[in-house]
């Protein structure tokens, strides 16, 4: 025998479908253009009654129950969040290079300002004019000014590029680290607990799911990591998906843990080190993790994301790096200050050597009479520290212009060879002068063209590989849209669709209204 | 593939970005007039920039260098000339006093004569109207000339008369006296070997003064008379001042013979002068040319034609407005505009 009112249940459960299908499209709907909001779906399942079995068989025909709704879920493709999150990482590490280089080019560039090669050509005119009258104190005096705006110029360049540097570390130091890599760590952390406790209950907590992939892909802009879900066996029936989020460097197969469950570890920069170093402070350390990770120095493991281009630009050294000790080819602030650095001593070397005139003295590279020399006596001369010498500044005629004052006190041959000394070839070398250690050959003229030619090539190039990941990016985010994002038109059906459902259902409920009522008031009545 | 409104509004803000960027960046280009404003944008083209300006800087430089020498050759043509005079009108006055008298009162003034203008020879000579000493080679602080305890001239302190090219000690420091002179880069290849300058890669534009008053003496008939004009109108006067019976006829005129010999040299040196000159004209020409090359070409890697720009920059903003046009009409109606 059925029971009289089970279809009751049955239309209550349809109205209640439907009811939900509503809510979950205008949900939707409400959401069409939130960020990060994943599209969700009513999961509907039909209610078989006939669950049970008889001792004894009853040929009777079950009608089923009716439908139930089992859950509300997401629509989300993680092999898409992957890759987006590969591209993300890119795209954060080329657009802050781009940033940083961009510093760096507004400081050496000389395009539409001018800059230390037109002091140097500055000089050489200067050169010239003093060979035409080379006893004259009014051009040696204009002379050694010029020379005072070379020094000064490699100066400002120095300090401001080390201003860059400053400046790189403070942000990646308390913007990128601090402020937004520990804290989402920290909140996707927390919300691996609250994820897990729904789950365990046996919620589904879309918008928690959404707000930590937003946070993962926040995370995925700053640093190269990965996220896998493992299953987590709860109790003896319950299966809950574990999210961990590690560090994972490609090149050497290495991940570090970052969040896994509610536990997390954080990072901390060591700025006054050079090169800078990230350590970690870790609360959990993940099995798969090798013994040879030493957490004090990670540094190596950031292979993209914002703070690997923080990293290059801060410790990029260029050919100055030791790379058998890991530092980093990059050409970087590093890279800079060391090549103008070279540039001055040569500078002041060259000039220095040629000011010398004493034919007596046979050591070399003598300092005997210095044009230009270091602000703190006895320390190497560097584009920071380069500068007229006390001697030079007391006397503009300090510079000889001619190697023979007593015999031909009128002629400028010394002049004439520091104007060849600007034209001519130098090596200049990183330290020793040894092959190995030979970084250019050319000019000093050409080694500035030459770096600043390095260095909108860098930034030419990185221009690229931002707007080639630009345009990734914005494919993969279409791509992840087309899956989850809202379709009106596609909700808008799904209203009609279950307006009538719902319709139909009241309509159901009523017909049996009305059945019930026959049995009820009409049933029994004859002869009344 | 579905297509959501956030997909379509995604896609159209980025391409109305890039459409903006390249209108901007025309429009800047427009209003800078150069094709870059920083060397990124086009390497290639900032590093021939670089080179160009570097170029021209120097063609500036050396321009200014055969001013200069253009200036430093014209004073001393010009003392030369008037060193020449001096020397015409010793002549034309020891002609006319050796045809009309031969008293020794009258040689004495004649005498005086020609003094005053050894003197005013010596004048010219040391000529420092530029602050500089013409004649010295690369001594341009101390006169070149003097007289001498005895006399006789000396060139940067060497008696010339007692320069002796036969003698090997002598012959080399005439030869070093010879080609000491004043030099400029006038981007003739400058080269510098160990220290040392290679003579040929540098424009000498001095005319050393030995080169004027040569040294050394000639024989003249049987006695040794130098070969310098000053120390030669000297004997003349000396020969002059002689009493009536040792002054010798025959001598002076030996004696003026050799002047107006030697008196040549003057012009010799006028004319190097003058092929010097014509040489730094060449050269201005060159740089000249070079100046205006170099600008072209400046013009074409860093300036934009602002004609085709402006073309360009319209054809862009017709994209831009068709786009914005389009940005209207992105967010196509949906099925509730049509529900009932």
């Amino acid at each position: 025998m059925r029971p009289t009112f089970l279809s009751f249940q049955t239309a209550a459960r349809a109205l209640a479908a439907s009811q939900a299908a509503m809510d979950v499209a205008g949900n939707n709907i409400s959401n069409a253009n939130t960020e990060g909001y994943t599209r969700q779906r009513i999961d509907l399942n039909a209610i078989s009654s006939s669950g049970y079995t008889e001792r004894y068989s009853t040929s009777r025909t079950f009608v089923d129950a009716g439908v139930e709704v089992s859950r509300i879920s997401q629509i989300r493709d993680p092999f898409l969040d992957a890759r987006y999150r590969r591209e993300n990482a890119e795209n954060g590490k080329y657009n802050t290079i781009l940033s940083g280089l961009s510093d760096i080019e507004n400081i050496l560039d000389e395009a539409s300002t001018d800059g230390l090669m037109n002091e140097l050509n500055n000089f050489v005119s200067q050169l010239q004019a003093l060979s035409r009258e080379a006893t004259s104190q009014d051009l040696a005096l204009v002379t050694r000014t010029a020379a005072q705006k070379v020094t000064e110029i490699l100066n400002v360049y120095a300090i401001r590029i080390e201003e860059v540097r400053e400046q790189l570390i403070t942000d990646l130091t308390s913007v990128v680290i601090n402020k937004d890599f520990n804290s989402i760590v920290k909140n996707i952390a927390s919300l691996n607990k609250q994820i897990r406790a729904e789950e365990i209950y046996g919620n589904t907590p879309n918008d928690l799911y959404d707000a930590r992939n937003r946070l993962l892909d926040e995370l995925s802009q700053i640093a190269n990591i990965r996220v896998t879900v493992t299953p987590e066996k709860v109790s003896a029936d319950k299966t809950i998906d574990r999210l961990t989020v590690s560090l994972y460097d490609s090149r050497t197969g290495v991940s570090i843990g970052l969040v896994d469950n509610d536990a997390y570890n954080t990072l901390s920069v060591n700025g006054d080190k050079v090169p800078l170093t990230i350590s970690m402070q870790s609360s959990f350390i993940l099995e798969n993790t090798p013994d040879s990770v030493d957490l004090s120095d990670i540094t190596r493991y950031f292979s993209s994301g914002a703070i690997k281009g923080y990293l290059d630009l801060i410790n990029g050294n260029g050919v100055y790096a030791n790379t058998a000790a890991g530092e980093s080819s990059f050409r970087g602030t590093l890279f800079y200050t060391n090549a103008l650095d070279t540039f001055a001593a040569k500078f002041a070397q060259v000039f220095n050597d040629l000011n010398d005139i004493d034919p007596d003295d046979t050591v070399p590279g003598g300092d005997d009479a210095p044009l230009f020399t270091s602000n703190t006596p006895g320390q190497p001369i560097t584009a920071r520290t380069i500068r007229v010498s006390a001697q030079w500044m007391e006397d503009p005629s300090y510079i000889n212009t001619t190697q023979t004052p007593a015999e031909t006190p009128g002629k400028g041959d010394n002049v004439i060879r520091m104007i060849d000394a600007m034209n001519a070839e130098h090596k200049f070398y990183k330290g020793d002068e040894t092959p190995e250690n030979l970084v250019f050959t050319g000019s000093f003229n050409q080694y500035v063209v030459g770096l600043i030619g390095e260095l909108s090539l860098d930034v030419e190039l990185h221009k690229n590989f931002s707007e080639t990941s630009d345009a990734v990016l914005l494919d993969l985010y279409v791509k992840r849209e087309a899956i989850s994002g809202v379709n009106l038109d596609e909700e808008g059906i799904n209203l009609m669709t279950f307006q009538k459902s719902y319709s139909a259902a009241a309509r159901y409920l009523t017909v049996l209204d009305e059945a019930v009522d026959i049995i009820i008031n009409r049933m029994g009545r004859v002869g009344i | 593939m579905r297509i959501t409104n956030k997909m379509v509004t995604a896609s159209y803000s980025r391409s109305l970005n890039i459409l903006n960027r390249e209108l901007n960046k025309l429009s800047e280009q427009v209003t800078t007039g150069r094709k870059f404003a920083k060397s990124s944008e086009n390497t290639a083209a900032a590093i021939s920039a670089y080179q160009l300006r570097r170029n021209l800087k120097k063609t500036d430089d050396y321009m200014e260098n055969i001013m200069h020498a253009k200036d430093f050759l014209t004073m001393t043509e010009s003392t030369l000339t008037l060193v020449h005079e001096s020397v015409q009108n010793a002549m034309d006055r020891v002609r006319a006093g050796l045809n009309a008298t031969s008293s020794s009162v009258e040689r004495n003034i004649l005498a005086e004569e020609l003094e005053t203008i050894q003197e005013q020879m010596l004048q010219t000579l040391n000529n420092n109207s530029i602050g500089i000493y013409c004649f010295g080679g690369s001594n341009t602080t101390s006169k070149p000339f003097e007289v001498d305890a005895n006399g006789f001239l000396t060139y940067n302190g060497y008696t010339l008369k007692d320069l002796d090219p036969a003698d090997p000690a002598d012959a080399d420091l005439i030869k070093k006296l010879k080609s000491d002179g004043l030099t400029l880069d006038l981007g003739l290849g400058l080269t510098v070997n160990t220290g040392e300058i290679d003579p040929n890669s540098v424009f000498t534009y001095s005319i050393p003064g030995i080169e004027v008053m040569v040294s050394g003496v000639s024989d003249v008939n049987g006695e040794s008379v130098p070969n310098n004009l000053y120390d030669l109108l000297g004997a003349i006067v000396k020969e002059l001042r002689k009493p009536d019976g040792e002054y010798d006829r025959e001598r002076l005129d030996s004696l003026f013979a050799k002047l107006e010999d030697n008196a040549g040299i003057l012009l010799n040196n006028i004319t190097n002068v003058g092929a010097k000159t014509s040489y730094l004209d060449f050269m201005t020409e060159r740089y000249e040319v070079l100046n205006i090359n170099l600008k072209e070409r400046q013009v074409h890697v860093e300036s934009v034609d602002t004609a085709l720009n402006i073309i360009n920059f319209e054809n862009h903003k017709v994209a831009y407005q068709a786009a914005l046009r389009m940005g209207t009409k992105i967010i196509q109606q949906s099925i509730f505009d049509f529900l009932q």
